[in-house]
Formats: C-alpha cells, structure tokens, sequence
C-alpha cells in the first residue's frame, strides 16, 4: 500500500509520453516500409502519392482509432470498477462490449446502417444499453462482487451467441470469419469515415464517466456514506450506465469486442497512484489508448499469414503483467 | 442469392485454388448415344449441358443451377429440376449420365456403391483450350458432338475480334478480404487477352494471395478488377474494398457467374472487361 506512488501530474506525464511514443510508432510500421524521411515528406504535403495516401488514409486513421479506443475502454474499466467497486468490472467481462457488437452486427447485415450513417453505431450503443440494464437488474442491489460478474457472464454468452446466430442466418456466407473479427476486434483497414463515427461517442461517454470522479471516492466509504455527503446516487449511476454504453458502444460499432484492455489498465495503473477510483480514471484513459497502440502496432509487426486479431495481441501483452501484478498485490486492488 | 453466390468464392478461397474451374476430359464408359435422363452434379458441369443438351435431355442439375450470381446460365436452368446433394434424388431419376468435376469423387455417388452409372468426369482447368475441350467432350457425351464444335467455333471468332486495350497496364484482381488472384488461373488468363499485366504475377505471388491495402497502394495498378458482387458494401469483407485509399484506382467489375467456372461466358467476360477498360480511358480524355 505504501509503495511509491509517483505525483498524479508526473503520472499523466509519463503515460502521455508512452502514448505519443505508441501513436508516433504506429504511424511508422504497416504492411509497406516507408522510410521516415519519405513520410516526413508526405506529412508535409510534398510527399509523393503512395506515401501521402498511406500516411493518411490508411494509418492515421487506425492510429487516432487506436488511441480513442482504447481510451476509452481503459476508462469505461476504471470508471465500472469504481463504482461497482468491484477489481473484475470491465465492459468486456460484463458483456457490454460482446453486446454492442451484436447491435453493430444487426445494423450491418441487415442493411440497417445503409439507410443512415448514423444507425451502426446507435445499435451498437442500444445493444450495450440493453445489456448494462439487464445486468443491474439482474444482479439488483446483491451484496456480493461475484453475483454482478455471474450476471456479465450470463449477459456476454448471451449477447456472443446472439452475433453468431444473427450471422449464421444473415445472407452472408463468410460469416465465420466475420464473427471473428466481431469477437476479437480488429483495426485492420479503418478509415476516417470509422473515427468520425466512434469520436463524438467516446468523447461524450468519457466525459459523462470522468463528471462521475467525486461520487465514486465517496462511494468508496459505502453508499449511505456517500448519500450522506451529498451524492446523488441515481444520477451517478445514469451517468455510469449511460456513459459506458454511448463510449464503449461507438468503440465497439468501429473495431468490434476488445478484451481485457478495461480490465486489465486500471489494475497497472492503480499502484502508481493514491488508489481512490477519480485518481485512476484520466491515468487509465491515457493507459488504455498506449496499450491498444502497441497491440495494434504488434498487429502488423508480428508475421501472419493471415491477419492477426486485436485480442489476441491485448490478451498476450496485457495478460501476463495482469497476472503479475495479481500475485504480487494479493487482496490489495 | 448473393449467400450462395459467395459461398462458391468462399470455398475456392478455402481450397486456396483462386476461382477457376474448368475441364478436360475422360471419355464416359459405355454411355449411350443420347442419353435421356442427365444428370449434372456440378455447378459448373451444370452450365455445360445446359448449353448443349437438349432441355428434355436434362434430368436433375445442381441446387446452384438458376442462381443468376453464380451461374452464366442461371436463365436456361429455370423450371428444371434442382437437386440437393442427395443420394436418393439420384436414384430416383435414375440416370443414364451424370456429368460431374470429377463425377467419380461425388459423395453422393459413393452412397451408392451398388449402382453404376455411365459417369462423365470432367477436371477443373486455367486456360480456353481446357475450357474447349470439356465443351467438346461434353457434347460428345450428350450425344450432340456437332453443338460442342459450333460452340468453340463461336467463342474462337468472338474472341479473336476482342481488342487488347491493356496495352501492357498492371492490374489486380482484388477479392475480398485482401485476397488477391496469381497467375496460372482464367482470371489471369482474362486479364492477358484484355492486354493487362497481372499485378500478382508481377510481385512473384501465388495464384491465391492476401495483399494489404497499404500494399496496394504501394503496388499502383493502373485497374483493380473486382467481383460485382463486392460493388456494394455488406460487409467487412466487402467495405475492404471500399477503402477511400483505394478510389483512384479505376475500377472493372465483373460478374462472379463469369468467371468461376470454365464455362462458354468466359467469352462475356472477356468482352466485358475490354469494353470496360475502353470506356474508363475515353473517361479519363
């Protein structure tokens, strides 16, 4: 508990610096080398063609997607685990995120998101809507931690079987390969048509979840004790619900299911810093967006012959030092 | 319809074997000299007989048969009897032909290890004279050797009046999902007597190959050639080829039903992709 915990402000610090080192990388490497001096030169308008086309239309946009992204998930994390109070709260876990993918995949395959821009990611976002309703009723006003996850559990498995059937029975015979993609997550060929999409989402959800910082440290002392100190709990919890499924819904509607990000940020991020839930809600934003960068960047490093699912890259980088981190921390979180 | 038409993509994508199907021939064992009750156990030997049997002729062809995505003969199969792949509808009609890619290797027919069945194998082939020559003994086989002449007499003279107005561009046939067709297949075939350089042959690829959008780009052919069925976008794999790092690249589009079998529309086809080409250079004047 006492172990050194750098000042909040150094924190950010160094987290943006990984970040931007993350974002810088990734708009390095891809399918095609480009020297820097030729990128150098497209980013400045006197590139040749290739370069300019490759530099922004095609890695830029997965790059800014990256980093809101995962921003966004590392916060929707932080923010569930706050006040849920609960160390295994994350969309993932708790089904938000395989949920809203099944609304993204109900607006694709049958032709709903043709009639307007705008209905891939309003499904996504009603499906993660749905499924953070269905889970605080299902869990209700239970005491213990593991009933809310049961719930998730049930929720997601639910929500997974539903984006295979709804495939299975769309008039689309590739199906198996897009549920996939659906279900591990991929930023492979983005565009900024996708960031337009997932920013205005995210960037509202965040904002709604950071607005929840105070509650969630007086929260910490119980609900009673924080309805005595003023925090209006119905409105925090709207501002939950409502937050994590426009943000993580817009996420998910553009790169499908990423695992483990939500869970897994606030966990690295927790001991760096005083360990009240407002402390590691920027921090784990700022974490989240550096993490799903380097998955993404290690996406197109690591040689495949066939294209490399984002999940599987967070679960490999993000899983051991998760585990890591549990053995040394015991029951502290 | 678009469902099946992909799933015959998705299996060839599978059996990495690019999208070509054609045929050579082995004489059929004992088979009469017209036989009365076909039966074709393939999509592509569908659109064989189809062409050159007598409609009265024809007993059972594929489920896939008047799919007009899939098969360049998809009108003529209409009213016909489609079959599932299914033993027993075999045996009750009985047939004195089944045509099939090999008609040997069916599974259906291996149901039936009791009944022999005067069998025209046919083979999958990359090149005109393979398609000529699964024409020829098709017809021979359906007793009309006279149609399959005049058949590859027409398509030789269509072909031959075809102009060449690649005049040595590059261009890729980009599939979806990245997947992108090699050399020694019909495509790549179609692509040459169009006058155009196969990108993938140029870079040294297989006949079936994955390349990223960024390598495209990078690659600059002067045409992509895609499936008309990706025109528009209804998935994943298909909004790929929709990128907007792709727009500048001009564009020939081409029925799938043209070009996955080796079948008399690979003259369609070739005419199509000619004339296209034709048109996006008096656009570009």
């Amino acid at each position: 508990m006492t172990r050194f915990a750098p000042p909040r402000w150094t924190l950010i610090a160094l987290l943006a610096a990984l970040t931007l080192i993350a974002a810088v990388a990734s708009l390095l490497f891809g399918a095609v080398d480009l020297s820097v001096a030729r990128l150098i030169a497209a980013a400045t308008g006197s590139g040749d063609e290739v370069a300019t086309i490759i530099l922004f239309d095609l890695r830029l946009p997965r790059t800014l997607l990256a980093l809101v992204v995962g921003a966004m998930l590392g916060l929707a994390g932080a923010g569930l685990q706050g006040y849920l109070r609960n160390p295994l709260a994350e969309p993932s876990v708790l089904g938000t995120s395989n949920a809203a993918a099944l609304g993204a995949v109900g607006a694709i395959y049958f032709g709903v998101a043709e009639l307007h821009p705008a209905m891939l990611p309003v499904l996504a976002i009603g499906g993660a809507l749905l499924s953070l309703a269905l889970l605080f009723a299902l869990s209700g006003r239970s005491e213990s931690p593991l009933t809310l996850i049961l719930a998730g559990i049930a929720v997601g498995t639910l929500a997974v079987a539903g984006t295979s059937l709804a495939l299975n029975m769309s008039p689309n015979p590739f199906a198996a390969m897009e549920i996939m993609t659906w279900l591990l997550g991929s930023l492979e060929n983005r565009s900024f048509q996708h960031f337009w999409i997932a920013l205005p989402c995210i960037a509202f959800g965040s904002a709604l979840l950071l607005w929840n910082a105070r509650a969630l440290d007086a929260l910490t002392l119980g609900e009673d004790a924080a309805q005595a100190m003023g925090v209006n709990l119905r409105a925090t919890r709207l501002r939950l619900l409502i937050g994590t499924a426009i943000g993580v819904g817009g996420a998910v509607a553009v790169s499908g299911s990423i695992g483990f990000i939500g869970l897994i940020v606030p966990h690295l991020i927790r001991p760096l810093t005083d360990r009240s839930p407002s402390a590691i809600l920027l921090p784990s934003a700022i974490g989240g967006a550096a993490l799903l960068t380097i998955a993404d960047l290690g996406v197109r490093i690591i040689p495949t012959t066939n294209e490399l699912k984002l999940g599987v890259v967070t679960a490999f980088l993000g899983v051991p030092v998760f585990l890591i981190h549990l053995m040394r921390e015991k029951r502290l979180w | 319809m678009t469902r099946r038409a992909s799933l015959l993509a998705a299996t060839l994508l599978l059996g990495g074997a690019g999208a070509l199907w054609a045929a050579t021939s082995q004489p059929a064992a004992k088979a009469p000299a017209v036989p009365e009750r076909i039966v074709s156990i393939n999509l592509c030997a569908d659109q064989l007989v189809l062409a050159l049997a007598d409609r009265r002729q024809i007993a059972g062809l594929t489920h896939n048969a008047a799919d007009p995505q899939m098969s360049g003969e998809a009108m003529a199969a209409r009213g016909l009897l489609l079959m599932s792949d299914s033993a027993e509808q075999i045996l009750a009609i009985e047939p004195d032909l089944i045509v099939g890619m090999p008609a040997s290797r069916s599974a259906a027919l291996a149901a039936l290890p009791r009944k022999t069945y005067p069998l025209l194998d046919l083979e999958t082939a990359d090149r005109i004279d393979q398609i000529y020559a699964s024409i020829r003994s098709t017809a021979h086989a359906v007793g009309h050797p006279a149609r399959g002449e005049a058949l590859v007499a027409r398509m030789e003279g269509e072909l031959a009046g075809l102009p060449a107005p690649g005049r040595g561009r590059v261009a890729a046939y980009y599939q979806r999902r990245g997947y992108m067709t090699g050399t020694g297949t019909l495509i790549d075939e179609l692509m040459t007597r169009a006058g155009l350089v196969n990108l993938a042959g140029k870079l040294g690829k297989p006949p079936l190959s994955q390349l990223s959008l960024e390598e495209m780009v990078a690659a600059r052919p002067d045409f992509l050639i895609v499936e008309s069925a990706t025109d528009d976008v209804t998935d994943q794999g298909s909004e790929m080829l929709h990128h907007p790092a792709l727009k500048d690249i001009p564009r020939i589009s081409v029925p799938q039903a043209w070009t996955v079998c080796g079948s008399p529309a690979y003259t369609q086809a070739a005419r199509s992709i000619a004339a296209q080409i034709a048109r996006i250079d008096r656009t570009a004047l």
